[in-house]
């Protein structure tokens, strides 16, 4: 994956989830729903898949814990969060996304 | 299910599993920690979900991978598609080397995928959502009961209920009335009786429905406009949009049609041409107490459909005194009073889409029995190859490699299986859709497309994880142990797998046969009713002539039919002809209030059906006149209060007394008739239900106005019955050139479609259990057979020592046959409270049959020891010095 891709919707979520700070798995996944209203339900094996793209392209990096973190029994949690060539293509993609939907706004006349 | 999970895991290519294999698990773990609080079913659907999606990752991560760093980039990227690609070639050569086991294995799931897509596609277009319209959940069906009267079992509603259930804005958005019917439709140049409906305005906002074109009937309207269904706006009037705002006749009167409904849109039935609202029932119009509305409703999106029934049997409670009534109705509402509420969708539809769910059940189990039975071969044959696996374990090929392998094969066999079950469903849909009964919405748009392939790649799938788990997990264990070792002694948990699965084999044999044993029961039954008529040799047709110039009065009409009965008299080989208003098999009856003239109480009486009939129609259908004589021509043009009575109904009215000559009333109506003959009871609407009591009268009809309402049917009996059509439509064309003939059939047809939905249910059943039980064989003799070629050495050295020949096959016939009688316990435990859901399907036949259960157990007890038998004679036929030497 490259930078000029532009992401697909599953990829924007998921950076989307990061971007207030290191998330785990489930925990990704919960935001993705939620952000998405509901359009977006990721399985976990399709979700793992995204992040590996991500880690992969450099955009994601695993993370220590949060300190505020609450203590998880079993294994720990695994965290990931946004690299800084992540959130700036998060940024990018957002403000495309800004731009895109004023100009449909003109476009169909709702000002 | 986590084995399965934790299986398709192993399934990811090395270097991604090695990094989130835990971790996806673990997520797994916790969406289902978190839907238990939601039921067992919430966490079905995760486990379900993540084995498909994961089933998914496994096959797209190898071809395109998202992970790659420096541990895993020689094996992942492009070569781990490569590695796939050689398993997948090697798992062809290996197949290709036993083509008997490929094909049977091949075959097997071929059959059970492609019955199943064939099911699939009916289903989808019938049953995710019959009524076609937005939240159908939230739409139900008001109706009525009062046990303990002698009012049927369960009946529509009436005006009253409609109005007073309207004013609960609490609980309803919006409640409507709907009915259908053939009426006749006239444009300028072309005349038919067509499917109509008339309900309330509000029955497009309760469905939730728009006009595509044109606009809905208003209140304000007053029952004199109508919309079109798109169907008839494209076949009638070539999609030709002026036709909004024209006039046409229809059910006789002029209505403007003022919009076109959306494609696909049909009510209650899917072939409505029109809606023609009639005026608005209000509570200054209604007649209290005339019972023949249906009412549907939709439901605030909060209120729970249990909520209802209390509510509006206190509106019945309070209908006495709000309208005004007293005497019977009145204690009927206050008393006995039940309303029934159900899902529109099952009400309207449930009687064609509930023998489907059963059927998707019936054939779901072959697809699960053939899932067992392949796991069990390829068990089988990995236990064989044991040692071949252990060789290649030695010089290095990994755990996951091996089961790769093994994976490979399983899958490559369902793929191929599932390329040929498309084409099996797509041989078997047009006979199924052909042999379906009439009346399921969709069903012609049932094709094989993306929806039937899609479903099949999935099965596909989810049969290659069914299958290929068990095989796979036990190869992956073999490096775990000495091959040479492990050989005898381990074989005994594979033993209690493959007995396992037989037994549950058998046991879903059993439901099968038991299914399809009920069903050929009732069939047989239905087959033997005495309906009270004949059906052969018997043609029926109707004829709409109220619209004819010169028919003015009931005379009128009376005299046409009975000039037309003469033509018909006059054409060769017609036998005798009669008319009658509801032919059996086709309508029912209405059904009035009567009581013998002598008995003044108002709420006195009893329910009878009532009809008319006239000409030979007794003769025509074999009806036997048992007293007293049929009506005269002359009774039909001057009405002089005749009637006739079917004997339950003379039993009912008159009992214990001689019925010719005695009069009776119409409840309520000031009406009396004197009885001048009685006949054979008959099964009106039918085989299944018993005899309606009737109440025939001549042809005019109760009042003067009735013959305008009313649609005569024809019955001709002639031996060229099938073929009489053409020349009667000729026959009609002469003397009423504009009067459509429609309804068409022989009575033959019509008992044929009336046991449409037995048969059809008795043939998915029947083909499903009948693979059932060959599957079920198939795999009680793979594993006995196996089970002996293993134990060749114990049996040598048995015989060797002096065991006979005959103790020998005892014992392998024994072992069978424990397996098998486990599985037909467990199967008939099963069976009886799964054979309750045929339900409306059987007849004269409980749904726990004891002669169907002993028969179907002897059956499968049979096979079971014919199957045992043949490896029981090989073992005793070894001799044991070859195997000593051999071991």
């Amino acid at each position: 994956m490259d930078a000029s891709d532009g992401l697909s919707r599953l990829e924007y979520h998921v950076l989307l989830a990061m971007a207030e700070g290191p998330r785990y798995g489930y925990a990704i996944r919960e935001a993705v729903e939620v952000e998405s209203g509901g359009a977006l339900v990721p399985r976990a094996g399709t979700l793992y898949r995204v992040i590996a793209r991500m880690i992969t392209a450099g955009l994601v990096v695993e993370a220590r814990a949060p300190s505020d973190a609450e203590p998880h029994p079993g294994r720990p949690r695994r965290y990931y969060a946004l690299s800084a060539d992540g959130r700036t293509l998060l940024a990018e993609e957002a403000r495309r996304m800004i731009d895109a939907g004023a100009l449909a706004r003109r476009r169909l006349g709702e000002a | 299910m986590f084995v399965l999970l934790r299986w398709l895991v192993l399934m990811l290519p090395r270097g991604f599993r090695g990094e989130f294999g835990d971790e996806i698990l673990e997520e797994v773990r916790e969406e289902c920690r978190r839907a238990e609080g939601r039921g067992r079913f919430a966490v079905l659907r995760v486990q379900w979900a993540s084995v498909v999606d994961l089933a998914w990752c496994a096959a797209t991560e190898r071809w395109s991978p998202s992970w790659s760093d420096d541990m895993s980039r020689s094996s992942g990227g492009g070569e781990g598609m490569m590695e796939w690609m050689r398993d997948l070639r090697l798992a062809g050569r290996t197949l290709r080397s036993s083509p008997g086991f490929a094909a049977t294995v091949i075959v097997t799931l071929a059959l059970a995928i492609g019955v199943n897509a064939a099911i699939f596609t009916v289903a989808d277009e019938v049953l995710v959502d019959p009524l076609r319209v937005p939240d159908a959940d939230r739409l139900v069906h008001l109706g009525s009961s009062a046990p303990g009267s002698d009012l049927p079992e369960e009946f529509n509603s009436a005006g009253e209920f409609y109005v007073e259930y309207s004013k609960l804005d609490d609980l309803f958005e919006s409640v409507a009335t709907y009915n259908w019917f053939t009426a006749t439709f006239r444009t300028q140049d072309r005349t038919e009786r067509v499917p109509m409906s008339s309900p309330s305005v509000s029955l497009f906002e309760t469905l939730g429905v728009e006009a595509a074109l044109g606009r809905l009937p208003t209140l304000e309207d007053e029952g004199t406009t109508a919309v079109l269904s798109h169907q008839a706006f494209v076949d009638w009037f070539g999609a030709d949009e002026s036709v909004i705002g024209r006039s046409y006749q229809m059910m006789g009167q002029s209505r403007v049609v003022v919009g076109v409904m959306a494609p696909g849109f049909s009510f209650p039935r899917d072939d409505i041409v029109v809606w023609a609202p009639g005026e608005e029932i209000t509570a200054e119009r209604v007649r209290p107490g005339r019972f023949g509305l249906n009412l549907a409703a939709r439901l605030r999106p909060d209120v729970p459909i249990e909520a209802l029934a209390p509510r509006l049997n206190a509106v019945a409670r309070r209908i006495p005194e709000q309208y005004g009534v007293s005497g019977g109705y009145a204690s009927m509402l206050t008393d006995q009073f039940r309303a029934v509420v159900r899902p529109l969708a099952d009400e309207v539809f449930g009687s064609v889409t509930g023998p489907l769910r059963i059927l998707m059940a019936a054939v779901a189990i072959v697809l699960l029995i053939a899932c067992a039975n392949v796991t069990n071969l390829f068990l089988v044959r990995a236990e064989r190859r044991r040692l071949d696996y252990a060789i290649r374990s030695a010089i290095g090929a990994g755990r996951a490699a091996l089961a790769r392998a093994q994976f490979a094969e399983v899958v490559l066999a369902a793929v191929v299986a599932g390329v040929l079950a498309v084409g099996i469903a797509g041989t078997a849909l047009p006979a199924l859709v052909s042999m379906a009964p009439a009346g399921l919405p969709g069903l012609a748009e049932a094709k094989i497309g993306l929806g039937t392939v899609t479903f099949t790649f999935v099965l596909t799938l989810v049969v290659a994880a069914l299958c290929g788990a068990g095989p796979t997990v036990r190869t992956a264990s073999v490096q775990a142990r000495n091959a040479g070792l492990a050989a005898r002694g381990g074989a005994r948990s594979t033993h209690w797998g493959r007995n396992g699965l037989v037994v549950v084999q058998t046991a879903m044999a059993v439901v099968l046969l038991v299914g399809s044993g009920l069903l050929m029961r009732s069939f047989q039954q239905l087959r033997a009713v005495d309906p009270g008529y004949d059906v052969e040799d018997v043609f029926t047709f109707q004829i709409a002539v109220e619209d004819e110039p010169g028919m003015e009065d009931g005379p009128d009409f009376a005299r046409f039919h009975l000039d037309f009965m003469d033509r018909l008299r006059a054409l060769p080989g017609v036998e005798t002809v009669g008319i009658v208003e509801n032919v059996p098999l086709n309508e029912g009856v209405r059904s009035m209030r009567f009581a013998p003239a002598d008995m003044v109480d108002e709420d006195a009486g009893t329910q009878l059906g009532q009809t008319f009939a006239a000409g030979d129609y007794f003769e025509a259908m074999g009806i036997e006149v048992l007293r007293g004589r049929v009506f005269a021509e002359t009774d039909h043009l001057e009405n002089p209060g005749y009637a006739l009575l079917s004997e339950r109904a003379a039993e009912l009215l008159f009992p214990g007394q001689d019925p010719i000559g005695q009069r009776f009333r119409w409840v309520n109506e000031d009406r009396v008739e004197t009885v001048v003959g009685v006949v054979e009871d008959v099964r009106q609407s039918s085989f299944r239900e018993e005899a309606e009591p009737l109440v025939y009268l001549p042809m005019v009809g109760q009042t003067p106005d009735a013959w305008a309402l009313s649609s005569p049917a024809y019955v001709v009996k002639s031996e060229r019955a099938r073929d009489l059509a053409p020349e009667i439509r000729a026959l009609a064309r002469e003397v009423a050139p504009s009067a459509p003939m429609y309804r068409t059939f022989t009575m033959e047809g019509l008992a044929g479609d009336s046991m449409v939905a037995l048969s059809f249910a008795l043939l998915v059943i029947g083909v499903a259990s009948t693979l059932a039980l060959v599957l079920g064989t198939v795999g009680l003799y793979g594993v006995l057979s196996y089970v002996v070629a293993e134990r060749a050495g114990e049996i040598g050295v048995r015989m060797a020592l002096g065991a006979e020949a005959a103790r020998v096959r005892r014992m392998v016939v024994g072992r069978g046959l424990r397996v098998v009688v486990l599985g037909v316990v467990i199967g008939a435990v099963a069976a009886a409270s799964a054979s309750r859901a045929l339900g409306s399907l059987l007849y004269g036949v409980d749904a726990i049959d004891t002669p169907t259960f002993l028969g179907v157990i002897t059956v499968l007890l049979l096979v079971g020891a014919l199957a045992s038998y043949l490896p029981a004679r090989r073992a005793s036929s070894i001799d044991p010095v070859q195997t000593l030497r051999a071991g």
